[in-house]
C-alpha cells in the first residue's frame, strides 16, 4: 500500500494535490478546492481538529497507528484500518504557515500483528505460571540438564527428597548423592545419551534426606529445536523403590511377591515366560474396575488407548521373543473411563519356577500433562517469534513504497527546480546516495528476516552440482559482467544433506561476492569444490582471484551485518552475516583465507563435530 | 432447546444388542510323547472331518511336543469338545488360556501347522500349513486376541516363527 500524500492550502485547509493513495483513504470527497471541513470524507473529527491546530501553531504532528474506520467494502463488514499520519506545516519563504502537508501510511497489518503478538505474550506468561505451578506440584522431581551435563533446574521436590538446603551447589552435590555402586554407570549413561542427542531411561539409587538409598527411575528427553543439536534435556525422577523390592521378592517366591504387591497402590503384575499374565495385584483391580478373570492373560491390551494397542502388542511379543525388557508410555483406561498416562515396564527374572516376567505400571499422568503444556508453550513461543519476524518483514516492505514516493518527489524536484549554487548539486548527490543506501538496507533487512525464518527448513539430500548450476543461472548477468569463468568440481563429495533454500542462499552469497569483488585488472576465475575431511565430514570451498581483503585478527568481523570491506562496491554487507548465521545455526563453521591482490577463499565446514 | 432424536434406520447403524452366539477357546498343552508324521496326519484327518461336520473352525500349532490350539464355534459344541480334547491321552498339562464370546469367526476352516519330518507328502495336504508360511493373525480378532495367538505361536515354534511384519489388526 503506497503512502498517501495531500497538500491542504490556506486557513480553510482546501485540498490541493491529492495522490491516488490518499484519495483511496479519504474518498471522493477530496476534491481540489474544497475545504476539509465541508468535505472531510473519512477523516475523523478529531483529526480535523488537530489539522486546524497544526495550522495555527505551526508545529508538525505525527500520530502512530491512528485508527480510521472505513466503510464496508462490498461483501464485507466495516473494517478498521491503521495509519501512520504526519502533518507538516508548509511555509513559503520562511513566512507564516500557508498550508499543510498530509502524509498517511497504511500500517494496518503491522498493527494487527503487534496486537496479536501482544496477546500471545500475555498467553505465554499465563502458561508460564501454570507450568511453574504444575512443575512444583507433581509428585516427581523434574529437572533440566544442559548438553554438558550441568543441571540447569531441579524442582523443589529434589530439595525435599534429598534434604539439601536451597543454597546447596547442585552440580557439586548430585553425583555424591548417587549410590557409589551406581554412580559411574549413571554418569556414563547420561553422558552417552547427551552425546548421541537421545533421551534416556535408567534406574539408580539416590540418598534420601534420612540417609536411606531409594531406587529412582530417571527419564529424560532432549528438547528438539531442529535443526540444531539439542541444548537441554528435560526429565523426571520417579521413585520405583517399591517395584525394585517387589522384583527382589519375586526371586524369593511368588507367595511373598503377591503378599507385598497387594499392599501397594501401583499396578503390578507377573507373566509366564510365554508372555501370559498370570497375576495382577489388587490395585490393578481397583484401578481398572475389572476382575482378574475379566482381564485375562492378554486383556491388559484392551485397557490401552485404542490407537496404541497394536504397537504395544507388537512390542510385547518382541520382548517375549527376545527376552529384552519392555518399556513404553501408554494411556490406560481407569474404571471411570478416563485414560491416564502410564509407563509400563517389565523385565524377565528367574524365580524358583524358571524365567518369569515382572511388570509394573507407573502413573505419570501429571508429569506427562506437564510435558504437553511445555510443548504447547514452545509452540506458542515459536509462533510469536514467527509473527514478529513477519512484522519486521512486512514493515520493511511497506517502508519501501514511501521511499519510492520520496525518490519520485525528489526526481520531480530536480527536474523542475534549478540549482545555481554548486554546493546544492553536491547535496543533491548526497541525498541521492542516501536514498540508494536506504533502499539496499531495506531490501537486505527483508532478506535477513526471510533467511532467519528459513533456518529451520527441513534437510534433504541435495545434488551440489544442480543447486550450484541453478544459482549460477540466476547470476548470469554478473558472471558476464565480470567476464568470469566458474569451475565446479563436486566429484569428491557430490551430495550434501541440507536445507535447500539455505544451500542456495549460501552459494548465492558466496558466488555473488566472488564476482562482485573481482579484480578489474584480470578476468575473474572462481572455483567451487567439495570434499570430505579426515573425519569424513563434508566441506565446500569457494575460491576467487579477486581483490582479496585484510583480515583482522578477529575473523568474525567479516561476518558482522553491515561490515563492509570495499565501501566503493555496492551492498550493505548483510550477505556474509547471513551465510555465517545459516552455517552456524546448522552446526557448521565458516572459514576465510585471503591475500590482498590475489584472492579470497571461503571454506564451509558443514558439520563442526 | 429441543433436540429431536431420530431412530437410526440406516443399514450402517450399530446393533445395540450384541448377540454372541459363538465362543472361542485357546489352550496350550504338551504331547505325552513326540508325535510322528503319521500321528499328526491321523489327527489332521480325524479332526478336519469331525470339525467340518460340527462347524468348528480354528488352528492347531505343533512343534517338538508343544501344542497350542484355537477353536471357535457354538458353545454347546465347543464346551464338550474341549472337555474331550483335554482328556485325550495323547497330551497332558492342558492349560486353558481363554474361553469367551466372540462376534465373528476368524478362521474359515480348521487347519494344522507343524514341521513334518518328511515335508514332501504334506505340502499338498488340505488343512496343512508349514509354520513358516503361517498367515498373520486375522484382523477380525481383537488386538488382545491376536496378540494371544502370536504369543502361543511363539511359545510353540520359538522366536523364528514370529512374523517379521506383524499384521496391524483393525480395531473394531
Ligand atoms: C492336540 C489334540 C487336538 C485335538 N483337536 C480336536 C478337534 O479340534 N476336534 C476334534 O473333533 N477332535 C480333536 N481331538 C481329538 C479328540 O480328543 C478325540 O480324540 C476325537 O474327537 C475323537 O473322539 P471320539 O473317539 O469320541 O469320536 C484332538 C486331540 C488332540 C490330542
Amino acid at each position: 500500500m503506497p503512502a498517501g500524500v495531500a497538500t491542504l492550502q490556506g486557513p480553510e485547509l482546501r485540498y490541493g494535490f491529492v495522490n491516488d493513495a490518499m484519495r483511496a483513504v479519504i474518498g471522493d470527497a477530496a476534491q481540489e478546492g474544497r475545504s476539509v471541513a465541508e468535505s472531510p470524507g473519512l477523516i475523523p473529527a478529531d483529526l480535523l481538529e488537530v489539522m486546524q491546530q497544526v495550522y495555527e501553531s505551526g508545529r508538525p504532528f505525527v500520530a502512530k497507528a491512528y485508527r480510521i474506520p472505513t466503510p464496508a467494502a462490498t461483501g464485507s463488514g466495516a473494517a478498521i484500518r491503521y495509519f501512520d499520519v504526519a502533518l507538516e506545516p508548509v511555509r513559503e519563504g520562511g513566512g507564516p504557515v500557508s498550508g499543510l502537508l498530509l502524509f498517511a501510511v497504511d500500517v494496518t497489518e503491522q498493527e494487527e500483528t503487534r496486537q496479536r503478538a501482544h496477546e500471545l505474550a500475555i498467553e505465554t506468561r499465563r502458561l508460564d505460571t501454570r507450568l511453574r505451578v504444575l512443575t512444583e506440584t507433581v509428585p516427581q522431581i523434574t529437572f533440566t540438564m544442559d548438553a554438558a551435563g550441568k543441571l540447569e533446574y531441579v524442582s523443589p521436590q529434589w530439595y525435599y527428597f534429598t534434604g539439601q538446603p536451597p543454597t546447596a551447589d547442585l552440580n557439586a552435590i548430585w553425583p555424591l548423592l548417587i549410590h557409589p555402586d551406581d554412580r559411574l554407570r549413571v554418569l556414563y549413561q547420561s553422558d552417552a545419551a547427551r552425546a548421541a542427542g537421545t533421551g534416556w531411561s535408567f534406574e539408580y539409587r539416590m540418598r534420601r534426606h534420612d540417609g536411606q538409598y531409594r531406587w529412582l527411575l530417571s527419564r529424560a528427553l532432549p528438547e528438539l529445536h531442529a535443526p540444531d543439536q539439542p541444548v537441554f534435556w528435560h526429565g523426571a525422577l520417579t521413585e520405583v523403590h517399591d517395584q525394585r523390592e517387589l522384583a527382589e521378592a519375586l526371586r524369593r517366591g511368588e507367595a511373598e511377591l503377591r503378599f507385598l504387591a497387594d499392599s501397594i497402590p501401583e499396578l503390578i503384575w507377573t507373566a509366564t515366560s510365554e508372555g501370559f499374565i498370570d497375576y495382577y495385584n489388587q490395585f490393578t483391580g481397583e484401578y481398572t474396575g475389572l476382575t482378574r478373570d475379566e482381564l485375562g492373560p492378554t486383556g491388559w491390551i484392551n485397557l490401552l488407548e485404542p490407537t496404541e494397542q497394536a504397537g504395544a502388542a507388537r512390542r510385547w511379543v518382541q520382548s517375549i521373543a527376545s527376552g529384552e525388557p519392555y518399556e513404553g508410555l501408554f494411556r490406560m483406561r481407569r474404571h471411570d473411563g478416563r485414560y491416564r498416562w502410564h509407563i509400563i515396564r517389565a523385565r524377565q527374572l528367574a524365580d524358583t519356577r524358571g524365567p518369569r516376567w515382572f511388570g509394573a505400571c507407573t502413573d505419570v499422568d501429571d508429569q506427562h500433562r506437564l510435558r504437553e503444556v511445555l510443548q504447547t508453550q514452545y509452540d506458542e513461543l515459536a509462533r510469536t517469534n514467527r509473527d514478529l519476524d513477519t512484522f519486521v518483514y512486512t514493515a520493511s516492505h511497506d517502508l519501501k513504497q514511501p521511499l519510492l514516493n520520496l525518490r519520485g518527489l525528489f526526481d520531480e524536484l530536480r527536474r523542475t527546480a534549478r540549482f545555481e549554487d554548486p554546493q546544492e548539486a553536491e547535496i543533491q548527490d548526497m541525498v541521492d546516495g542516501a536514498l540508494a543506501q536506504l533502499d539496499t538496507t531495506l531490501q537486505e533487512l527483508a532478506a535477513t528476516v526471510q533467511e532467519q525464518r528459513g533456518l529451520s527448513a527441513p534437510t534433504e539430500p541435495l545434488d551440489l552440482r544442480s543447486v550450484a548450476e541453478e544459482v549460477l543461472l540466476g547470476l548470469r548477468a554478473q558472471v558476464q559482467e565480470a567476464n568470469a569463468t566458474v569451475e565446479l568440481n563436486f566429484e569428491a563429495a557430490p551430495t550434501l544433506t541440507y536445507g535447500r533454500a539455505n544451500l542456495r542462499s549460501i552459494l548465492h552469497n558466496l558466488l555473488s561476492n566472488a564476482l562482485k569483488f573481482a579484480d578489474p585488472e584480470r578476468p575473474a576465475a572462481v572455483q567451487v569444490y567439495s570434499r570430505l575431511d579426515e573425519g569424513g565430514r563434508p566441506i565446500l570451498s569457494v575460491a576467487d582471484n579477486g581483490l582479496g581483503m585484510v583480515l583482522l585478527e578477529n575473523q568474525a568481523t567479516v561476518f558482522q551485518p553491515f561490515a563492509r570491506q570495499h565501501p566503493h562496491i555496492g551492498g550493505a554487507g548483510v550477505g556474509m552475516y547471513l551465510v555465517q548465521r545459516i552455517i552456524t545455526s546448522r552446526g557448521g563453521r565458516l572459514e576465510v583465507a585471503s591475500t590482498v591482490g590475489q584472492g579470497t577463499t571461503f571454506t564451509i565446514h558443514w558439520l563442526e563435530e | 432447546m429441543v433436540v429431536l432424536r431420530l431412530r437410526s434406520i440406516s443399514p450402517g447403524g450399530v446393533s445395540t444388542v450384541p448377540l454372541f452366539s459363538m465362543i472361542h477357546i485357546v489352550y496350550m498343552s504338551r504331547a505325552v510323547r513326540p508325535l510322528s508324521d503319521q500321528d499328526l496326519q491321523l489327527l489332521l484327518d480325524q479332526c478336519r472331518q469331525d470339525n467340518a461336520q460340527r462347524n468348528v473352525t480354528g488352528v492347531l500349532f505343533y512343534s517338538h511336543g508343544n501344542i497350542a490350539q484355537l477353536i471357535e464355534g457354538e458353545p454347546a459344541i465347543l464346551e464338550p469338545l474341549f472337555d474331550k480334547i483335554s482328556r485325550d491321552g495323547r497330551h497332558s498339562h492342558v492349560v486353558k488360556l481363554v474361553d469367551k464370546p466372540i462376534a465373528t469367526r476368524s478362521f474359515s476352516d480348521w487347519s494344522m501347522a507343524f514341521h513334518p519330518l518328511e515335508p514332501a507328502g504334506f505340502e499338498a495336504l488340505e488343512g496343512f500349513l508349514l509354520p513358516g508360511n503361517l498367515p498373520a493373525s486375522p484382523s477380525t480378532l481383537t488386538i488382545a486376541d491376536a496378540m494371544m495367538v502370536d504369543l502361543v505361536r511363539l511359545a510353540v515354534f520359538g522366536p523364528d516363527a514370529v512374523p517379521t511384519e506383524p499384521a496391524e489388526p483393525v480395531h473394531a
